[in-house]
């Protein structure tokens, strides 16, 4: 890569980056190198460049929108939102955002120098917090009870979708990467680095889901205490607040106790217990080989020392009980 | 669509009822929380008399020793042994020495890496077996009372099958040995967990793992309730006093040496074995029937952690003649620290050994 298409590149990361935040990017010297913009788009060809970029990035989040086929069925039914509704708000978000780039004009403005941006920075602000507001509407009405994530769901079902896609992608994208094959050449701490990194990626998923799973029955029971007969209804309204609170907490007991005995509870806790094991020992390879390049022991080291202490202590005291002495320790303090 | 809500306006024209006393609680609190308190826990004064490795055995003497056969209780591996001495008014070690009872208690320590060789066997057959014949030898009495706390009612349980001369009375309280049961959270969970991979990835079973488990098995509680009764209640000297010191013992677990959690964990949660009389520690098998001495069995109706289930089997398993259940209506934690059931539950235990003192 040249560096003109590198500081393409940097400058297009850049734009997208501020645009996600809802920050209007000042990008220094741009103003001033419009004529620049102009001649760098027209030396490099970038225009076309851009347009196949932003092609493909649309495709893929076209194809992400499309992984999910539970996500735009469930539960439309009975007029709520589908459980996906925030991955598919945030899948449109982005779609919108690229298809704007993909406008007469707009590809050519990006390499004006963002000299005349506002209209196109207002609409992907608008776009963006459009797709904001959505996620946080979805989420009051969840913590209201009639939000649609939870309407269908349960223990064994609940919005795993999310994090099963997100899982496979990693599975299938990223972990490939880092579990590429290494040429020694680069040394075994680079692989020990990836596992790690590989690893904590896994369980940092694996907590996702288990937290996600403590959350539900907080949103049930809020569902409940709203739901028909509920204390928390307007027709219904509790006279002691502190009533409210404990009838509300004697309800999240009880969906937390059907939640801790069901099958799924029990597999979420091992699933995100596995990871944390592996990442723990991936964590103590890394770290051992470090030690060894420091030539300072590691902790297989040491347990191999612990051991051996162990088994000579535990000689020790058959001996000496054998010989029906009393070792020094046993005296009083 | 029907679309109720949650009645916002009403909860805060409660709260704002209230904002006058909570303003009055906040500023009694800040004098409490920023003048003295005293949460010392495990504050009886004692007497350190023995040590091995990391293990240390607590005298406590009596103003007037009642009965000759001193008793020694031993707690488990997971928590600390200062539950039974959390504060002043609500000892179960203080309630014992007033009924003239000479009391030993166990402090494990706390385990390192370098103790995760240690198996159950050491801790049975070595520390607790040394520690029961120092106490003989020291009395000059031929057994010894053993109470056992939680998971160490399971290890007095192991021992007084294993030696049963070195036994007068058995006492054991939320104790489990009978662990195939759906009742209790750890019981289910326990099931599903690799062992070995468990204890191959950490060595010691840490505390704070240990803990973020005993805390999820009732988050509501744990997590809220607890703290919002604690803003309730901290212009209260006294209450914060007792709170913090619960507050200590819970959030200090120690770790827990791996070799000894594989097998609990494998043999006890998993495999049940204890009472089908099928565990071996080094070979020797953990025989119930073994168990001929006076028991005393104490549990908790409400114990989420040790449900009775859990409990209630052992005076069935054991070939004691002289056998006694008591439920209680409390939880896990109640026996120990409830002032209802402490004035109840040690003079029951004090009378009861008397009567077998002879």
């Amino acid at each position: 890569m040249n560096p003109s298409h590198a500081k393409m590149h940097c400058e297009i990361f850049l734009l997208t980056t501020g645009l996600r935040t809802g920050k209007v990017l000042v990008l220094p010297g741009w103003d001033s190198e419009a004529s620049m913009a102009q001649e760098f788009s027209r030396t490099t060809g970038s225009e076309p460049l851009l347009a196949a970029w932003i092609k493909w990035t649309m495709d893929f989040w076209d194809t992400m929108a499309q992984m999910g086929p539970g996500l735009d069925r469930v539960s439309e039914a009975d007029g709520g939102s589908p459980p996906g509704d925030a991955w598919l708000s945030s899948l449109h978000l982005w779609q919108a955002f690229f298809s704007l780039l993909t406008e007469p004009g707009t590809v050519a403005a990006v390499f004006q120098g963002i000299r005349a941006p506002a209209e196109i920075v207002l609409r992907m602000a608008q776009a963006g917090w459009g797709g904001y507001f959505q996620l946080h509407r979805q989420w009051l009405e969840g913590w209201a009870g009639n939000g649609t994530p939870g309407e269908t769901d349960d223990f064994a079902g609940l919005e795993r979708e999310i994090f099963k896609i997100c899982t496979d992608l990693y599975e299938s994208d990223f972990r490939r990467l880092l579990n590429m094959p290494h040429l020694r050449l680069t040394g075994l701490t680079q692989e020990r680095l990836n596992q790690a990194t590989d690893k904590f990626n896994q369980f940092q998923a694996a907590m996702g889901e288990f937290i996600s799973m403590l959350y539900l029955p907080v949103k049930k029971s809020l569902r409940a205490m709203t739901g028909v007969g509920g204390m928390g209804r307007e027709e219904n309204p509790p006279e002691d607040f502190k009533e409210y609170y404990k009838g509300w907490l004697k309800i999240l007991e009880g969906h937390y106790m059907t939640l801790f005995q069901s099958a799924e509870y029990a597999r979420t806790l091992v699933q995100t217990l596995t990871a944390l094991q592996d990442f723990t020992m991936a964590k103590d390879a890394l770290m051992a080989e470090a030690m060894e390049a420091l030539s300072l022991p590691s902790r297989r080291d040491l347990d191999d020392l612990y051991r051996e202490m162990y088994i000579l202590k535990k000689s020790l005291k058959e001996i000496s009980k054998k010989l029906d002495r009393t070792e020094p320790s046993q005296e009083p303090c | 669509m029907d679309r109720p809500k949650i009645p916002v306006n009403l909860i805060l024209a409660s709260l704002a009822a209230d904002a006058e006393e909570a303003k009055h609680r906040l500023e009694k609190a800040k004098d409490v929380l920023l003048g003295p308190l005293d949460t010392d826990i495990g504050a009886t004064p004692y007497d350190l008399v023995y040590q091995e490795d990391r293990v240390r055995l607590k005298y406590y003497r009596p103003e007037t020793a009642r009965l000759k056969t001193p008793l020694l209780l031993v707690h488990g591996l997971f928590n600390r042994e200062t539950l039974l001495d959390l504060q002043p008014d609500r000892s179960i070690v203080l309630k014992l020495l007033q009924e003239g009872l000479e009391v030993y208690v166990v402090d494990w320590g706390s385990p390192t890496r370098r103790d995760q060789f240690l198996t159950l066997d050491d801790h049975i057959n070595g520390y607790l077996d040394n520690i029961v014949d120092f106490i003989r030898h020291r009395h000059g009495v031929p057994k010894v009372s053993l109470m056992g706390v939680c998971l160490g009612g399971t290890f007095a349980v192991i021992y007084a099958a294993l030696h049963p001369e070195k036994i007068r009375n058995l006492i054991t309280t939320a104790a489990p040995t009978h662990f195939d049961t759906p009742k209790g959270l750890l019981h289910i969970w326990l099931k599903e967990i690799d062992v070995d991979r468990l204890v191959d990835a950490f060595g010691n079973l840490p505390g704070n793992l240990v803990n973020t488990a005993f805390l999820l098995m009732n988050p509501p509680r744990l997590f809220l309730d607890k703290y919002l009764g604690f803003l309730e209640n901290m212009d209260s000297k006294e209450f914060v006093e007792n709170f913090i010191r619960m507050e200590k013992w819970i959030f200090d677990s120690p770790d827990v040496p791996g070799e000894t959690v594989r097998q609990l964990l494998k043999d006890l949660y998993q495999d049940n074995r204890l009472v089908h009389n099928q565990m071996e520690l080094e070979g020797r098998r953990v025989d119930l029937s073994q168990i001929t001495m006076p028991l005393l069995n104490i549990y908790g109706r409400y114990d989420h952690l040790v449900p009775p289930e859990a409990c209630e089997v052992l005076t069935k398993s054991v070939g004691s003649r002289d056998c006694q259940d008591i439920c209680l209506d409390t939880g896990h934690i109640g026996i120990y620290v409830s002032a209802r059931f402490q004035k109840e539950i040690v003079p029951t235990i004090a009378a009861w050994l008397r009567e077998r003192e002879g």
